[in-house]
Formats: C-alpha cells, sequence, structure tokens
C-alpha cells in the first residue's frame, strides 16, 4: 500500500448499520448490524442473492438513503451528514439503468451530467469525447439515447460514473441483465480504469459468483442483512475446502499413484476415467490429486518426470463461492428462502482479517471460533 | 431424455404429448373483447381510484369544471349580463358538458402515455392477444366516469346555486339519452384521434389533450353562439360532433333556450333559413359527423400503430 | 500518453472533497445550463410543439374573446383575455414542467443521479425553468402577437420600464412557486398528478385569466397575496391599459410589483428549505428511488 493510501482515513467504514423499511404488513429488516471496513485502493465485493441487503447498503453510502441505526463513513466524511463532500468525490453506476433522456445523444447526454460535475463546457465536451472512446461507443456518440442496446447504454452509465473522476466507485449490479459479451465488456473496462488509477475504491455489489471472484480484492457474503463471511476469495473458498484438488491427465504413470502418494503433502492420489471425445483416441492416464497446500504441486511434477511421465494437462479444482454460500446458509443463491423463513439468520463470521495486525501470530484457520 | 419411443411426427405433435395446440391460437371473439375491456376499464378505475383521501379527490374532480362555469358567470357578471339566466344557464351547461371533453380525450391520451414513459408496460399490452385499441378505450372510460361526475355536480351546482332555471318536467329525456350516447362515443373517437398522436410523439404530450380540448372549445359552440365567428369556421363547427352533442343537451335541458348553432348571423341560418336546428336535425347531425370521426379516428389509429411498430415506439422513453 | 480516465488528479479525497464557494456556485451554474439543454434541444428535434403548444392555446385563448364579443363586451376586455391568455403560457410550463418534473424524474430513474451528484437541486429545477421558459415564452409572444393582430387589440402603455419590471418579476415569483411545488409533489407522489387538475382552471378563475380579477372582491384579494399569476396578470393589464376604465378594488401596480419582489424571495427561500426536508425525508424513507409512490 501506498503512502498515501497509508494515511488516508477508510474508503468504507461501516460501523452497525441496521436499516428498517416501515412498510405494511410489517416492517422489513433490510441491514441488521453491519460492520465493514474498506480501505483505500481496494476492491470490494458485497456477494449475495436478491434481497441480501446489498443495494440498500450501497444506496447509504452513496448517500440516497439514512441508516436506521449505525454510522458509514466515506473517506472520512459522514454518510448522515457531510453528503456534498461524499458526493464530490464519488459516482455510482447501477445495473439495468434507464436513467438519462431518450432525446439526447451519448454525447450530449454525458455532457449534461458533466455540468453537474462542474466542469467547464468545452472541458466536458472533451472529458465526453475521452470516455466515449474509452469505453468503446465511438460509433454511438451521435446516436440518441433511446436507441442505445441494453450493453451500450451500461457503458454509456459506466463512462457518466467516470466524468467527475471518482476516488470511490460503487456499482451496484453493473452486469444485470447483459449478455456475455456486454458483461465482459463491462468487466474489462472496470479493470482498465482500476489499472489506470491503482489509488480508487471499488465496491461492487454482484450475485454473479464469477464475477465476484474475478474481480474483487476481498469479498463479504451477505444475506438477510448481515455478513457471513468476509475474506479474499481464496480464503473464502478455502473454508469449504481447505486442501488443493488437482485433476492431472498423464501419458503414462509407472508403477500407479502408490509413489504419487507418499510424497509429501500429497494426501490422496487415485487414478479417474478420462473423459473421451467420441471418434478421438487417446491414450492418456487420468489422475486426482488432493494436496494439503499449492506448494507440494512442485514436489509431484519432479516425481512424474522422474518416473518418465509426461503431463499432458493439468487444471486446479477449485470449490465455488456458491459453495462457500451454501456451506453458510444452507441454500444456493436461487433457491427459495422458504427454509430460512422465521429462523434466524445465522450470525456473522468472526474471520480474523488477515490484514488485522490486532491477531495474535500464528493464529491458524483451525483456530476461528464462530459464534 | 426417456427412453420411450416417440411417434412419428406428422404435421403438429398432439397436445397430450406435450406438442403445441393450434386451438390456442384461436380467440374467442366478442368474448375476448368483452374480458379484455372489462379488465382495462377495472385497471382504468383502479389507477384513478388510488387516492388516499376521497374528500380531496372528489374536491379536486369537481373543482376543474365548477371553476370553468364560475369563470364563464363571472364575465358575464362584468359585462352586466349576469341577471340573464338563459346566458347563465347557456355558459353553464356548456362549460359542465366541457368536463366530459377534458375527461374523454385526455384519459386516452394519458393511457398511452402513462404506460408507455411511465410504468413501461405499452410493449406488454401490445404483445398480449388483447387488441390494444379496446384496452385502451377500457383504461380511458375511468376518466370519462370521473369527468362525468364532474359535469353532473357542476350542473347541480348551477341549478343551486348559481340560478340556472331547470325544471326537469319539460326535459325532453329521450332526447338527452341519445344525444349523450352519440356524444360520448363521439368523445371518445377524438381520444383516440390524439391517442394515435401521442403514440407519434414524446413526453412532453401530456398538455397536449388540454390544448386539444381548448381548440375545440372554440368551434363546439360550448360557452358562446357560432354567429360570432367567421362562416368558414362556423362550418368546421358545424361538421364537428362536439357542436351537435352541446346543441342537443341544450334542447333536451332547456327546450328552446339559447342555440350556439342557430341564430341571427349563423351559418346554419343562412343555409336554411331555419332560426334553430330541431331534435331530429340535431341527431341526424350528430350522429353522421360522429361516425365520420370515429372511423378518421380509428383509420388514423391503425396507421399510427403501425407507423410506431415499423420506428420502434411502443417501448420508448423519451423525457426531458 | 494519458489515460482517459485520469482526470484532474488530486493528491487525496479530502482536496478533492474541499471545494471553494466559487467552485460550489461555478457548479451550480452550469447545472442550470445542463439541465437546460435537454428541454431546449427537444423543442427542435421534436416540432409538433409548434402546433400543440402554440397554434391551439391560440384558438383556447380566441374562445374567450368570442364570448366577451358575443356580449359585446367593450374592447378593453379583450386585450385583458388576451393578455391572460399569454400568461397562462407561463403558468402551465410552470405546473406541466416543474412542478411535476421531480416526481417523473424519480419515475426515469434520474433523481437519485441527481442527488448523488454534488450540485444543488435547486440549479436542477432552475435548470427546467430556464428551459422550459424557452417555449412558454414563445408561445406567450405568439398568442400575444396574433390576437393582438387578429383582435385588433390596441395598448396604451405609459410606463414601459414597469411594465417590463412587473412581467420578469412575475416570472420569479412563478418559477419560485414552481419549485415549491416540485418538492410538495415529489413527497404527494401520485396524488400530486391529480392536485395538477386543481391548478388550471381553479387558478384561471382566481387569478382572473378572463375579467379583472378586482371583480371577486375578498377572494381576489386573497389571490393577489398568493399567487403570483393572479397579482402580475393585474398589474400588468394596468400598466398595458392605462388609459381604460379599469375597474378598482386591487392596488395599483407600483404595490403588486412589491408584492411580486416579496413573493418571488418568499417562495425561492420555502423551496429551498422544502427541497432540504425532502432531501432528508426522502432518504429517511427511502423514497429517492422507489418508482411508484
Amino acid at each position: 500500500m501506498s503512502d498515501t493510501a497509508q494515511s488516508q482515513p477508510l474508503a468504507i467504514d461501516v460501523r452497525g448499520i441496521r436499516r428498517v423499511y416501515n412498510v405494511k404488513p410489517k416492517p422489513v429488516v433490510a441491514l441488521d448490524g453491519i460492520d465493514l471496513q474498506v480501505e483505500p485502493g481496494e476492491f470490494f465485493g458485497l456477494l449475495g442473492p436478491n434481497g441480501a441487503g446489498k443495494t440498500t447498503l450501497i444506496k447509504i453510502l452513496t448517500t440516497l438513503l439514512l441508516p436506521s441505526e449505525g454510522t458509514a463513513h466515506i473517506f472520512g466524511f459522514d454518510v448522515e451528514r457531510q453528503t456534498k463532500q461524499i458526493r464530490r468525490i464519488m459516482n455510482m453506476v447501477a445495473g439495468g439503468e434507464q436513467s438519462g433522456y431518450g432525446i439526447l445523444t451519448v454525447r450530449e447526454q454525458l455532457w449534461m451530467f458533466s455540468q453537474f460535475y462542474g466542469l467547464p463546457s468545452k472541458e466536458g465536451w472533451q472529458r465526453v469525447d475521452q470516455l466515449v472512446d474509452a469505453v468503446g461507443l465511438d460509433e454511438q456518440r451521435e446516436q440518441r439515447v433511446s436507441t442505445l442496446s441494453t450493453g451500450q447504454r451500461q457503458k454509456m452509465n459506466f463512462a457518466r460514473g467516470l466524468l467527475n473522476d471518482p476516488w470511490i466507485f460503487f456499482l451496484d449490479e453493473p452486469t444485470l441483465g447483459l449478455d456475455v459479451s456486454a458483461a465482459r465488456s463491462v468487466r474489462e473496462l472496470v479493470l482498465a480504469w482500476k489499472a489506470a488509477v491503482p489509488g480508487r475504491t471499488v465496491l461492487l455489489t454482484t450475485h454473479y459468483m464469477a464475477e465476484a471472484d474475478e474481480l474483487c480484492d476481498r469479498i463479504a457474503i451477505v444475506d438477510h442483512g448481515r455478513i457471513l463471511a468476509l475474506g479474499s476469495p481464496a480464503e473464502l473458498k478455502r473454508r469449504v475446502q481447505r486442501e488443493s484438488v488437482f485433476r492431472l491427465e498423464l501419458d503414462r504413470l509407472d508403477g500407479g499413484t502408490g509413489a504419487l502418494r507418499r510424497l509429501p503433502g500429497v494426501l490422496s492420489a487415485a487414478t479417474a476415467a478420462a473423459d473421451q471425445t467420441a471418434g478421438e483416441e487417446r491414450q492418456t492416464v487420468v489422475v486426482n490429486l488432493t494436496l494439503a497446500e499449492d506448494a507440494a504441486l512442485g514436489g509431484v511434477v519432479g516425481a512424474l518426470a522422474g518416473i518418465g511421465s509426461h503431463i499432458v494437462a493439468l487444471r486446479k479444482s477449485e470449490p465455488s463461492l456458491e459453495d462457500v454460500f451454501v456451506e453458510l446458509v444452507g441454500r444456493g443463491f436461487d433457491e427459495e428462502a422458504s427454509e430460512g423463513e422465521g429462523a434466524e439468520p445465522p450470525a456473522p463470521d468472526q474471520t480474523p482479517d488477515p490484514r488485522d495486525t490486532s491477531h495474535e501470530a500464528g493464529e491458524t484457520e483451525e483456530e476461528e471460533a464462530l459464534v | 431424455m426417456s427412453g420411450t419411443e416417440l411417434p412419428a411426427a406428422v404435421g403438429l405433435a398432439s397436445p397430450e404429448w406435450g406438442g403445441f395446440d393450434p386451438a390456442r391460437t384461436r380467440g374467442r371473439g366478442a368474448a375476448d373483447i368483452r374480458r379484455s375491456f372489462g379488465v382495462a376499464a377495472r385497471l382504468g378505475w383502479q389507477m384513478e381510484a388510488n387516492w388516499t383521501d376521497p374528500v380531496l379527490f372528489f374536491i379536486y374532480s369537481v373543482a376543474k369544471p365548477v371553476s370553468s362555469a364560475l369563470i364563464l358567470v363571472l364575465m358575464l357578471e362584468v359585462i352586466g349580463a349576469g341577471s340573464r339566466l338563459d346566458y347563465r344557464a347557456f355558459v353553464v351547461i356548456g362549460s359542465a358538458l366541457w368536463s366530459f371533453v377534458i375527461s374523454g380525450i385526455s384519459g386516452l391520451a394519458w393511457s398511452v402515455l402513462d404506460d408507455r414513459e411511465r410504468y413501461r408496460m405499452l410493449k406488454y399490452v401490445y404483445v398480449s392477444p388483447s387488441d390494444f385499441l379496446v384496452v385502451l378505450l377500457g383504461r380511458g372510460l375511468a376518466r370519462v366516469a370521473v369527468g362525468g361526475m364532474g359535469a353532473v355536480i357542476t350542473l347541480g351546482i348551477g341549478v343551486v346555486l348559481l340560478g340556472v332555471p331547470f325544471d326537469p318536467f319539460v326535459v325532453n329525456w329521450p332526447l338527452l339519452v341519445i344525444v349523450m350516447a352519440a356524444g360520448i362515443a363521439s368523445i371518445v373517437a377524438i381520444g383516440i384521434l390524439l391517442a394515435a398522436i401521442c403514440l407519434q410523439t414524446r413526453q412532453e404530450a401530456w398538455s397536449y389533450p388540454e390544448a386539444v380540448a381548448g381548440a375545440l372549445f372554440l368551434i363546439s359552440g360550448a360557452v358562446f353562439p357560432l354567429a360570432v365567428l367567421p362562416a368558414p369556421i362556423q362550418a368546421i363547427g358545424l361538421m364537428t360532433p362536439l357542436t351537435w352533442w352541446i346543441e342537443g343537451v341544450r334542447d333536451a335541458l332547456f327546450p328552446g333556450g339559447l342555440t350556439a348553432v342557430g341564430g341571427p348571423g349563423s351559418l346554419f341560418t343562412s343555409l336554411g333559413s331555419q332560426g334553430r336546428p330541431d331534435a331530429l336535425q340535431i341527431l341526424v347531425a350528430l350522429l353522421a359527423t360522429g361516425a365520420v370521426a370515429t372511423l378518421a379516428a380509428i383509420a388514423v389509429f391503425r396507421t399510427s400503430d403501425r407507423r410506431a411498430k415499423d420506428r420502434g415506439l411502443l417501448d420508448q422513453t423519451t423525457g426531458s | 500518453m494519458s489515460s482517459p480516465y485520469v482526470f484532474r488528479p488530486t493528491r487525496s479525497p479530502q482536496e478533492a472533497a474541499n471545494w471553494s464557494p466559487r467552485q460550489i456556485l461555478a457548479t451550480d451554474l452550469r447545472s442550470v445550463r445542463g439541465r437546460a439543454y435537454p428541454r431546449v434541444t427537444g423543442m427542435f428535434r421534436e416540432k409538433s410543439w409548434v402546433f400543440f403548444e402554440i397554434l391551439l392555446p391560440f384558438l383556447a385563448t380566441s374562445a374567450f374573446v368570442f364570448v366577451y364579443r358575443a356580449l359585446q363586451a367593450p374592447p378593453e376586455y379583450i386585450g385583458f383575455v388576451v393578455l391572460g391568455g399569454a400568461m397562462t403560457s407561463f403558468w402551465l410550463n410552470v405546473i406541466w414542467m416543474m412542478a411535476q418534473q421531480l416526481w417523473w424524474e424519480k419515475s426515469q430513474g434520474n433523481l437519485e443521479l441527481y442527488f448523488a451528484a454534488p450540485m444543488n437541486i435547486m440549479s436542477v429545477l432552475f435548470g427546467m425553468a430556464v428551459g422550459g421558459f424557452v417555449m412558454s415564452s414563445t408561445r406567450a409572444a405568439a398568442v400575444l402577437v396574433i390576437a393582438t393582430t387578429l383582435f385588433g387589440v390596441t395598448f396604451a402603455v405609459d410606463q414601459w420600464f414597469l411594465l417590463i419590471a412587473v412581467f420578469l418579476l412575475t416570472l420569479a415569483a412563478l418559477y419560485g412557486l414552481g419549485m415549491v411545488l416540485a418538492s410538495l409533489f415529489l413527497m404527494w407522489g401520485r396524488e400530486a398528478w391529480h392536485l395538477t387538475q386543481l391548478l388550471i382552471e381553479p387558478v384561471y378563475f382566481v387569478s382572473g385569466m378572463s375579467f379583472p380579477v378586482g371583480r371577486l372582491g375578498v377572494v381576489g384579494s386573497l389571490a393577489i397575496s398568493i399567487l403570483p399569476l393572479a397579482v402580475g396578470l393585474d398589474a400588468m393589464r394596468q400598466l398595458a391599459f392605462a388609459d381604460s376604465a379599469y375597474p378598482l378594488g386591487t392596488p395599483g401596480p407600483q404595490i403588486e410589483a412589491l408584492i411580486l419582489v416579496a413573493m418571488t424571495v418568499v417562495f425561492l427561500l420555502v423551496a429551498r428549505w422544502a427541497l432540504r426536508v425532502l432531501e432528508n425525508r426522502a432518504r429517511s424513507e427511502g423514497r429517492l428511488s422507489v418508482r411508484w409512490q
């Protein structure tokens, strides 16, 4: 972390946030005691199913909603009382946004928003042209907003979000409703922007596991208004599967898997049926290997070379974040919450943040205690 | 996939097997129309009646037509003609009936704009089997009903508070019923015409129904006799079903009262040497002009419908 | 080569968040321009408004002219109606294009973007007013010029400066009221849609659109004290037809000009307060981005 980042207050500092909506027939608790700290420069993800409270939290952080209890600060500015300061340094893009004026062109729409952020007119047009090129809308720049496709509109929204060069960028399900290609473009844009301005912070909410896995430094899994688990994607997956599982395809394996099992760090090794594509003739041996850690793979590769086996293919098998969610909650993202209705939501995770130096050294994951 | 042998496909597979049933593409004709209309009318009423305070709703749905009447009554007063009760009856009926006009034409036009811009439902209604025109008519009916309520109350206030002389025993009730039915149909036809235009225009079209109603106000003899207008404009007025509708209602409610169509200097009198039209002439003119307006409205609507589909206007949002 | 993403780099978010009063003012003024842009552009891109916003309203005004002609009223009453018809353009702009607008923006999904941006929301409303003014002033001028020519209206103006000042003050007060209504309508949600109906003919009646408001007695006096349209129209009639036998019962145009100044100040202050209360309440209840409320 740079010195500048270290001297800055937390990008997001949420403590004890609760949000209750007073609706009929009974109030809805959208957020039920959220504590969250995001460092400057982090790409942080909120992952959870629909109705988990992700959008509610983002609305609080973007000063559009007041919390019922608790406090939240963006770079030290209070979301309740210092809204103007926050609005000058942040921007937001939501998925499925249909905002804007259909009668304007892409350029005009973006220029209009540039005025809301105080850019002088000429500078605004220049900035708009730069961003339109950067997001790949150069051919649509003079096209009316009402004629854009969903993917093009989202690119335009993304450009709008970058007009004021925000210090913190809130992305609320930015790829919602986009096709594979458009969603990929948006993710690439986010990463390109982050690479260009590495000190900037992103808070992304999504229910797409792969997206969170690909983009985020750290992820909080939320459900029923609570954080269930918090950590990097790798840390979260290790909760479910602490070992490293590999699938090796070898040209031959003399002596079977016995020799592999005796290698340090190898927990199990077993041959499996190879995938045969119709019409193809392959004579390979597939071995499913379970290692205590990734580092043990080096020993395996060396041993295989020693017995004359060549590795044709190597693939790591990892649990997904949905596996993590299922373990935490007992249901998938798409399943009805009927099992959970009326039941107490699971207690928040107490996994120590690896960067939190207040913990004693040497504490292992096995010593975590779930309250 | 089960191991069951599938029957050889001959044409379309049978519905029992889970295949396509062509019977589903056949509608039920008039029954479907009735059902679409009924659902749309109920929906329209629920939307119009979605007010938190019925008293408030009553006030503002009545305030508009009553204020219109009061404006004209005051205009009579300032000129010193306030004591002429036949003038007063003339303007009160005209402005009371005008609430039907505004409600009717705005109801249909605003349904299009509401569904397209606010609720974004227009495209879904279009792709449903219901005829959009039938749905529109049903939706618009609620506003016509609100307009009717305002008209009745305005007339009541005119009679009770403003001294409009009304005698129920001289009212030509059969004429009134026929004229009202034909007149409302004409209003709805104009509403369809305006809705067709709104399909092509952008969000600012919210104010168009009021503008159109204002223009029709000039040529329909609602608040002054057509004789005051130049002859060419009187001719346009005589070709408008609203003129004959208002004339018919006046003739039914106040037989022998002031006429908007006839009178000295009017085109009607100069063409037919008649002081005023009689009930039969009013009915024939109303039905004829109403039929023309209805046919024209449907033709324009269908054209607009095609153009909207051609240009992808059904799901556009056009705010500014 | 500089990245397109980098723009005016600042050393810290605190530096970026700390704006000078000049920067704040510049942003608000630019926001006015930005928000007016779609209104003005829209006028030139879809020209049906020429028919619906100019020709048809002119015909509606003409209807009232003919009512007076049918009653053989003195000629200055024709002038009253023409002037009233021209000024209603601005009133309709206020209620259709300002009062409803924030509620409309919420439906479109723009409202939360406006509140999430750093400019003052009043700038957005000013921008709407400026954009709408272009269209409504075109309409008013057309009605005035065509009707004056066609119906032979004769103006007799002694105090041009006061007349122009009263006109501008009327607009300022009208748009100030429009801002107050915009925040109220947003709070009232769908009821506001219906309440717009309460603001057309009833306001025309109590403002004396077609007759001198002094004839309404106490009601007229009340209207003059709270409705910019009533007091502005009355003052402009007294100034524009200085040689006519104007009915008594209303203050002179100088007094009415002062009333308009007071109205402008009050409405702008109330609008500022109302928008602040609105924003706090909307944030508290979560109503900035829910469409159907």
